[in-house]
C-alpha cells in the first residue's frame, strides 16, 4: 500500500474537517478603509457589498473592516452612502 | 471454459442484449448512455427493461456521450452503482471524463463494444479504440464470447466496487462480431447475482460526496500530493491482477464457470509454439487449434483477458519457455514494429527464456480472423521454431503491407 | 456626544442566514465580483448544498489542494465540458437513494456557454432538478482574459485585441439568459450584484423551484482585472449595466418573462461602457452598434414578455407547476 502522506483517502478527496486554508490577502493591500464613526449611519451596504465580507459589525454602532483580510479594493468606500470611508494609503501607517 | 453442472437457463441471445442483461442483474442505481453502432442495442435493451419497470435505475438519456461517462462519474463518486456503455467515438468524446473518473478512483463500470476510430464510414470492427484509451488508469478486460461478456460484467462490479480496488472497469468486446452474434448463454438468477455482489456491503464504505458532509473531491492533488495519488493508483492497478484471479475463482464456485483470470491458457502445457490473441479471435484459434492438434501440431493459446494492468506476469508464466510466440492484434502501434499487444510484450522478452515473437495484424476494418487466417499464423509461427526466415510484421489480409520495401 | 443619525440596516442582510463557508483569506483580485457572489450564494442558501464547479478564476478556491480546503461545502470539481452532466449525475443519485439535496453548478460564462453550452442544454431538455448558476464576467479570465460567446461587441480581450485591423471583438455577445428562458425550465433569472435582495429573491426561489426541475441564473460579474476596471467600481458597473439596459434584471417561471426591475429613463450604455479600459477605444459609430445591440435585446425581451403573457402555456409546461 502506498503511504497517505497527503490523502487520507484512495482518491483526490479533501477534507474541510481540516483548517481551511488561508492566505494573508491582508498584505496585498495598497490603500486601507478608515471608517468615520461619527458618519456612519449603520446601514451596512460596505458589509454586503465587500466581496469578502469583512466588513465587520461593531457593535450596533459602525462597521471596522478586518485588516487581516481587507484586500484594500475600495469598493466599501465607494458604495457607502454617507462617505464614512475613506481609503488611505498604507504608507500613511508605516511609522 | 470449464463448467459444471449447476442448474442453467440458456438462451439464444447477442452479445449486447448478454451486456444489458447483466448490467440489469447487477442493479446499478444510475445508467447513462448514448447511441453508437455496434453498441445501440445495449441501451435498447436497458431502456426496455427500464420502461417495464424490470430495471430500478436512473436512467438518463443523454445529449452525448461525453455527458454520459461525467454523469456516471458524479453518481459513482455520490455513492451509486452505475453503467454505461459506449464504442469507438463515443469512447474518445468521453475520453476526457474517461481520465477524470480513473483520476477520482470511481469505481465506473462500463462495456465498450469495440470498433475502429479512424473512419467515420469504416464502421468496423477493430480494438483500436481500446489501444487508443489503454493508458486511461481503467482496469481493462476483454471477453470471448457472448458467455463471456455477461460474466465479465458481474465480475467486474465486484473488481471495481472492492475495497481495496476503487477503479473503473470497461469491459471490451469486438463490435459486428459479439455484438450481433447470437449465442447460447446460460442467464444466471438474479438471487444468484444478488448473493455474488452481495460481499461488496460487507466492505467498508468508500468516501462518497454527500450533501452537508464536509468533503470535496476531484481537485487531485499537486506536486507530491500528485505523485501520491498516482502511486496510490499504480498500486492499486497491480492488486487488481490477484483480485481478479480470486474474484474469478469465487464466481467458480457460485456460477460454475472459470476462465482462469487475467489470461486463459488454452492447451499450453506441452506446447512448443503459443499464440497470444484476445477477444472474439480466441473461439477461432481454438477450434483450429484442435485442428491441428490432431495433426501432432504442439500448438496453444494464450488469451488475454485483462489487458490492463498489463499481465505481464501471468502472460510471462505462460510462455515462458516456448520455442516461438506469434501475438495477434487487431490494432496498429505507430512507429513500432508490429502490433500494440506485440510491442508490450516484446518488453518481456528476455523473460522468456529464449522465446521468439512474431506480430501478427489482423481483423481490422471488419475483416474476418479465418481459419484459414489463424493457419497461416500458425505455419509461420511454425516456421519461426524452426529457425527459418519469417518476417516479423505480417498483415494477415492484407498482403500488399507484407511486401519488401513497404514496412 | 451629539446623537448619531442612525439608519436602518439593508434588508440584504435578512437573506444571509447561514455562515460564510469560505476562509477569510483566499485568492481572487481585489474588487472581484466572482468572490462577491460565491460567498453570498451559501450564506443565502445554506452550507449544505453541493457545489460543483470547473476550471475558471472559481476553481482555485473551489477546488482543495491535496488533502485541504478553501472552505466547508461539499464539493466536485470537474472538467468545462461536463458540468452540468456531473450535476445531474448528482441529482440523479441522490433522488435514487433519497438523499435531500440542493445541487449547484456553478460555471463562467466559459463553461456555461461555449465549451460546456452542449450538456447544459442537455439538462435543460431532461428537467434536471438542480440550480445552474453561470457568473459571467464576459470572458474567458482564468487563461488570461480571452474572448467568449458572452464577450460584447467592441471589447478587447486577448484574443480580440486593438489593432490595425481590428477594434476589439467585432460580433454580438449570445443572450445565454434567454436562451435557456426559452426551455420553458421552471425558473430563469439574471441577476447581478448591485440587486443584492433581488439576486437573494432569485436564488431562494430557484432553491424552491428546482424541486420542480431544471433552474438557470445568469448572473453578471465584473472582473475588474480583467476589464480594466478600478476595484472600486464594481458594483457600480452592475449599476450601470442594468440603468442601461445592457444586464436588465428579470425572470421567467416556466419561460414566462417577467421583467424584475424596469429602468424609467435607460441611460445611454457609455454611462456604462466608460467605467472600464475594455472599451476605451471604442469611437462613436462602434458606440452605435453596441446601443442598437443593447436597444434590439431588451426591445426583444419586452416583447417577448407580452408575448408571453398572450399565448396559453401548453400542458406539458404548465405540468411543471409554479412557485408558491
Ligand atoms: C477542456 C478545457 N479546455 C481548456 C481549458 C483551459 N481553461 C481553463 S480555465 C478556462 C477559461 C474558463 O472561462 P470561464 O468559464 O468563463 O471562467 P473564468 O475563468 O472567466 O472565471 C480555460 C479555457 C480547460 N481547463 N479545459
Ligand atoms: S456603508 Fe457607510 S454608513 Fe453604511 S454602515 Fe458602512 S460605513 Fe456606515
Ligand atoms: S476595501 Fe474592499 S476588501 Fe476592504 S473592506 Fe472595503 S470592500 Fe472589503
Ligand atoms: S481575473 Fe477577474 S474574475 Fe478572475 S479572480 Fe481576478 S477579478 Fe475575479
Amino acid at each position: 500500500m502506498s503511504s497517505n502522506r497527503y490523502f487520507k483517502h484512495q482518491g483526490p478527496w479533501s477534507d474541510a474537517a481540516d483548517p481551511l486554508m488561508c492566505t494573508d490577502t491582508g498584505d496585498w493591500r495598497t490603500k486601507r478603509p478608515v471608517v468615520d464613526k461619527e458618519k456612519c449611519i449603520f446601514c451596512g451596504f460596505c458589509a454586503i457589498y465587500c466581496p469578502i465580507g469583512v466588513m465587520v459589525m461593531q457593535g450596533d454602532t459602525h462597521f471596522e473592516a478586518d485588516l487581516d483580510f481587507c484586500k484594500g479594493c475600495g469598493i466599501c468606500a465607494k458604495e457607502c452612502p454617507k462617505g464614512a470611508i475613506i481609503m488611505i494609503s498604507e504608507g500613511e501607517f508605516v511609522s | 471454459m470449464n463448467t459444471t453442472t449447476a442448474p442453467k437457463r440458456i438462451k439464444v441471445i447477442t452479445g449486447n442484449a448478454a451486456a444489458a442483461i447483466a448490467a440489469k442483474l447487477a442493479r446499478p442505481d444510475v445508467v447513462a448512455a448514448y447511441p453508437i453502432t455496434p453498441q445501440t442495442e445495449v441501451i435498447e435493451q436497458i431502456s426496455t427493461f427500464h420502461a417495464s419497470g424490470e430495471m430500478d435505475c436512473e436512467l438518463i438519456t443523454v445529449e452525448g456521450e461525453n455527458s454520459a461517462m461525467n454523469a456516471v462519474m458524479a453518481a459513482s463518486l455520490a455513492g451509486g452503482r452505475v453503467f454505461t456503455a459506449s464504442s469507438s467515438w463515443g469512447l474518445v468524446f468521453m475520453y476526457d471524463a474517461v481520465l477524470a473518473v480513473a483520476g477520482a478512483r470511481a469505481p465506473v463500470v462500463m462495456v465498450n463494444v469495440n470498433r475502429e476510430t479512424p473512419g467515420i464510414i469504416a464502421v468496423s470492427s477493430g480494438q483500436q479504440d481500446m489501444i487508443s484509451t489503454r493508458d486511461a488508469g481503467w482496469i481493462f478486460l476483454i471477453a470471448e464470447d457472448c458467455q463471456e461478456v455477461l460474466d465479465l460484467v458481474l465480475q467486474a462490479y465486484r473488481l471495481a466496487e472492492d475495497y481495496d480496488i476503487q477503479l473503473p472497469v470497461m469491459v471490451h468486446y469486438d463490435g459486428f462480431f459479439l455484438s450481433y452474434l447470437s449465442e447460447g448463454v446460460d442467464i444466471p438468477e438474479q438471487e444468484t447475482v444478488d448473493r455474488f455482489l452481495s460481499v461488496l456491503k460487507d466492505q467498508p464504505k468508500r468516501t462518497v460526496l454527500t450533501p452537508g458532509r464536509k468533503l470535496g473531491v476531484g481537485s487531485h492533488g499537486i506536486l507530491g500530493g500528485y505523485m501520491e495519488l498516482r502511486h496510490k493508483h499504480v498500486t492499486a492497478m497491480e492488486r487488481s491482477k490477484a483480485k481478479f484471479e480470486e474474484i474469478d475463482r469465487e464466481f467458480d464456485g457460485i456460477f460454475g464457470r472459470t476462465y482462469g483470470g487475467q489470461v486463459e491458457e488454452y492447451r499450453t502445457d506441452d506446447a512448443d509454439m503459443v499464440l497470444v490473441g484476445s477477444g472474439s479471435m480466441c473461439g477461432t484459434i481454438k477450434s483450429v487449434i484442435d485442428d491441428q492438434r490432431e495433426k501432432g501440431v504442439r500448438i496453444g493459446l494464450v488469451k488475454i483477458r485483462m489487458y490492463r494492468p498489463f499481465p505481464h506476469q501471468a502472460l510471462v508464466a505462460a510462455l515462458k519457455g516456448k520455442k516461438a510466440i506469434g501475438v495477434v492484434d487487431r490494432s496498429l502501434a505507430f512507429g513500432f514494429d508490429g502490433g500494440p499487444i506485440y510491442t508490450e510484450l516484446k518488453a518481456f522478452e528476455t523473460r522468456l527464456d529464449g522465446a521468439q515473437l512474431i506480430s501478427f495484424i489482423d481483423g481490422i476494418a471488419n475483416t474476418d480472423i479465418t481459419k484459414t487466417n489463424v493457419e497461416k499464423m500458425i505455419r509461420m509461427t511454425g516456421d519461426l521454431a524452426d529457425g527459418k526466415d519469417v518476417p516479423e510484421v505480417t498483415w494477415v489480409s492484407y498482403p500488399d503491407a507484407n511486401t519488401k520495401g513497404e514496412k | 456626544m451629539a446623537e448619531k443619525k442612525k439608519g436602518r440596516l439593508t434588508k440584504v442582510l435578512d437573506y444571509l442566514k447561514h455562515d460564510d463557508p469560505f476562509s477569510k483569506g483566499v485568492a481572487f483580485c481585489p474588487g472581484c465580483g466572482l468572490e462577491l457572489l460565491l460567498r453570498f450564494i451559501p450564506r443565502v442558501l445554506g452550507n449544505d448544498i453541493v457545489i460543483t464547479g470547473t476550471p475558471s478564476c472559481s476553481a482555485p478556491v473551489l477546488l482543495g489542494q491535496n488533502n485541504q480546503s478553501w472552505h466547508t461545502l461539499s464539493y466536485f470539481g470537474t472538467l468545462m465540458t461536463g458540468a452540468a452532466a456531473n450535476a445531474t449525475g448528482l441529482v440523479r443519485y441522490y433522488r435514487k437513494a433519497g438523499i435531500d439535496n440542493t445541487v449547484v453548478c456553478f460555471n463562467g460564462d466559459g463553461t456555461a456557454n461555449d465549451i460546456g453550452f452542449g450538456n447544459l442544454s442537455g439538462a435543460a431538455e431532461r428537467n434536471e432538478p438542480f440550480i445552474y448558476i453561470c457568473y459571467d464576467n464576459e470572458g474567458y479570465m482564468n487563461t488570461g482574459i480571452q474572448k467568449s460567446g458572452t464577450t460584447p461587441f467592441g471589447a478587447t480581450t486577448t484574443t480580440t485585441p486593438y489593432g490595425t485591423v481590428s477594434r476589439g471583438k467585432n460580433l454580438r455577445r449570445m443572450n445565454l439568459g434567454l436562451k435557456m428562458a426559452m426551455n420553458k425550465i421552471p425558473y430563469t433569472a439574471t441577476a447581478t450584484l448591485s440587486d443584492l435582495d433581488d439576486l437573494a429573491r432569485k436564488l431562494l426561489k430557484a432553491k424552491e423551484a428546482k424541486e420542480r426541475g431544471f433552474c438557470f441564473l445568469h448572473v453578471f460579474a465584473p472582473c475588474p482585472t480583467g476589464w480594466g476596471a478600478d476595484p472600486a467600481d464594481t458594483i457600480e458597473i452592475c449599476r450601470q449595466a442594468v440603468k442601461t439596459n445592457y444586464f436588465p434584471l428579470w425572470e421567467a417561471e416556466n419561460g414566462r418573462i417577467r421583467m424584475t426591475k424596469t429602468v424609467k429613463k435607460p441611460k445611454p450604455v457609455n454611462t456604462y461602457t466608460k467605467l472600464m479600459k475594455k472599451f476605451n477605444h471604442m469611437t462613436e459609430a462602434d458606440h452605435v452598434i453596441l446601443q442598437d445591440d443593447v436597444d434590439y435585446e431588451y426591445c426583444l425581451l419586452g416583447g417577448l414578455s407580452v408575448l408571453e403573457a398572450e399565448c396559453q402555456l401548453p400542458v406539458s409546461v404548465k405540468d411543471q407547476g409554479e412557485t408558491s
